[in-house]
């Protein structure tokens, strides 16, 4: 797997490129700016990029803004951000396209080095990788009459799993619970929100995203 | 305003100024009335808040009445002479002990008293002579036409009897002495009346500016108290959540790094117990960063905040931001937390099925709107976001209105300046 890194923090983006060389993946270039990291995705397609949302020059969301340009120049383009602080709309901004290869963290969660290389490797293949404190958010009942609120607490739990795009598989074993019991809450969450239940994989978990983000 | 002696047209010009003086003194007696029953239940309100403090709650009250009452002074000044006077009180709002504050320091309310104690005492005389002195010479010019039908004489009003031409002689001089008072007193009196009105009831020389001060000087220093809170609580904050946990994550390490050689399993588990520890110390950074300066202002500016916190809200809300640009960074921090804050009570307490954002600024003003459709009956001594939007406004020596009349709508209009 080939990556592009855009982190101004040379701190960061050293530990980064030297995390991932550790397991074995490519980092092909690592920049300090938007304007550099555009340059190096223009001239070769890598297979997913990294992107620190603050970058030089405007210290805004340059970042954000070069992962929106760079998937403008290659459709499908997974793009995973990071970021020091949660903003729904961001993560709703990623996702406006619905082509999916894509992930919205917080930048401490590198430290868990097997979640993240496990949300690096979901995203590279298209999946999506949503930060928890985003799917809390996201997950906050605002009225009486919300759907939500009918959920029993264990559906919650695997609804921010699935949300967060996290497969059935890990979603079990997170809970401790079968294949088969996580297959029942699914079905039993889609039918207390309405949502169409013949999607499958990275399709549902945009499906679960979009609802959450038009509640 | 019609004139009334122009409904009635009057012989004489004279008789159309005195006719106006007389009515004006006659109205006059009315409010005086009025005002004496005012001062005396000021009196009693007064002496029950010495007393048991019970009179308290009826002040503002007793005050408005007072305030309407020079009002309706006030605009039969302005119609007698054509010169509008001021309105020279201070706005009374917020909670009770506030507006007695505003009552009892405003120097309106004093000039309001001596005018309703004063014109109490004089209008009652004035309104009788108003009506005696013109009735009385009209009675006394009446007398030669009917004294002599009635056997033994009429009364003169005096202490004599009218039973002869020349005593009915003397009743039609007492007619024209009546007449001259009239002339000579009732206009004097109805300049007079004006004159004090005009004196009493209009902003004590200075006030208006005094008052423009007293304000600035109060929401400065409003401002430098929340700012002073501000920062306490931003250094409890670190003090105690950051500042604590980072202290422990070095602990953490250097046991594990004197556990090393011995027992590695231990070293590992606190290791991780280290990355947990610093994980929520960056989970409280973030919450205060967020709670000093949203970063989403400075990525996005108000207007992309805005609409994010529009995005946000569960309930369906239009935006109308006209171009705002960059704003001072307080003020567009305290326009996204105030725009928040009602967010928030809308989704909580309004019953709204839709709500609505306004953002205008011309040069030197930012002005938030934000309305709902919901249930209203919005009050601010019982929900603190309202106070606590109050109290940023004031901060920025802006301007907060409130309409939420009961089945609502609810409108919350706030006005930030913003000298750029």
């Amino acid at each position: 797997m080939r990556v592009m890194i855009a982190e101004d923090d040379a701190l960061l983006r050293e530990g980064l490129v030297l995390l991932l060389r550790t397991a074995g993946i490519d980092v092909v270039a690592a920049a300090d700016n938007a304007d550099d990291f555009l340059a190096a995705v223009t001239a070769d397609r890598p297979d997913i990029v990294v992107v620190d949302v603050r970058l030089p020059p405007t210290f805004t969301d340059d970042g954000l803004r070069a992962a929106a340009e760079a998937r403008r120049r290659h459709p499908g383009l997974p793009v995973l951000v990071l970021s020091a602080f949660v903003e729904n709309s961001y993560a709703a901004e990623l996702l406006a396209d619905g082509a999916g290869g894509v992930g919205y963290l917080l930048k401490e969660r590198v430290g868990r080095v097997e979640q993240f290389l496990d949300a690096l490797r979901r995203v590279a293949k298209g999946g999506t990788a949503m930060d928890p404190e985003v799917i809390a958010q996201l997950l906050v009942r605002h009225r009486a009459d919300d759907p939500l609120a009918t959920l029993t607490p264990r559906e919650r739990e695997v609804l921010a799993l699935m949300a967060e795009g996290h497969g059935n598989g890990t979603i079990g074993e997170l809970l401790f619970v079968s294949d088969g019991a996580v297959h029942k809450h699914i079905r039993s969450i889609f039918g207390k929100l309405n949502l169409p239940s013949d999607e499958a994989g990275h399709r549902r978990v945009l499906a679960v995203l979009a609802y959450l983000n038009a509640k | 305003m019609p004139h009334n002696h122009r409904v009635s047209p009057p012989p004489t010009r004279l008789l159309g100024r005195h006719w106006r003086a007389v009515r004006y003194l006659l109205v006059g007696g009315g409010t005086a009335a009025l005002s004496l029953a005012a001062v005396l239940g000021l009196l009693l309100v007064v002496a029950l808040c010495a007393v048991f403090g019970l009179g308290l709650p009826v002040l503002p009250e007793a005050a408005r009445l007072g305030r309407w009452l020079t009002g309706v002074e006030r605009r039969r000044v302005a119609r007698a002479t054509g010169t509008p006077i001021p309105e020279p009180h201070r706005v009374v709002t917020g909670p009770l002990r506030t507006q007695v504050r505003i009552i009892v320091t405003d120097p309106a309310t004093r000039r309001d008293l001596a005018w309703m104690v004063l014109h109490g005492l004089s209008g009652l005389p004035f309104a009788v002579l108003a009506v005696g002195l013109p009735l009385g010479a009209v009675n006394q010019w009446l007398i030669p036409a009917y004294w002599w039908l009635v056997p033994g004489g009429v009364p003169s009003g005096f202490d004599y009897q009218v039973n002869s031409w020349s005593r009915a002689g003397i009743a039609v001089g007492y007619g024209i002495i009546y007449a001259a008072l009239a002339l000579l007193v009732l206009p004097a009196a109805f300049r007079g009346q004006v004159r004090l009105a005009g004196w009493l009831l209009r902003p004590a020389d200075g006030v208006v500016l005094s008052d423009r001060v007293a304000e600035l000087t109060a929401s400065r220093a409003a401002a430098l108290d929340a700012h002073g809170a501000e920062l306490r609580r931003i250094e409890r904050d670190l003090h105690d959540g950051t500042q604590a946990r980072i202290a422990a994550v070095i602990m953490q390490l250097g046991i594990a790094e004197q556990l090393r050689g011995r027992d590695p399993d231990a070293a590992f588990d606190l290791i991780r117990t280290a990355q947990d520890t610093a994980t929520s110390a960056l989970a409280e950074l973030r919450d205060v960063v967020r709670s000093i300066y949203p970063p989403v202002l400075s990525d996005r500016g108000l207007d992309g905040a805005v609409t994010a916190l529009a995005a946000r809200c569960p309930i369906p809300c239009a935006l109308d931001i006209a171009d705002i640009g960059r704003r001072p960074a307080a003020v567009e921090a305290a326009a996204y937390f105030i725009v928040a804050e009602a967010l928030t009570n809308i989704t909580k307490h309004s019953g709204a099925t839709g709500a609505a954002i306004a953002l205008h600024a011309t040069e030197d003003t930012l002005r938030i709107t934000v309305s709902d459709n919901g249930h209203g009956g919005a009050d601010e001594d019982l929900g603190s976001g309202l106070v606590g939007i109050r109290r940023r406004v004031e901060a920025l020596d802006g301007r907060t209105g409130l309409t939420s009349p009961a089945g609502g709508p609810t409108e919350l209009r706030v006005e930030l300046p913003c000298g750029s």
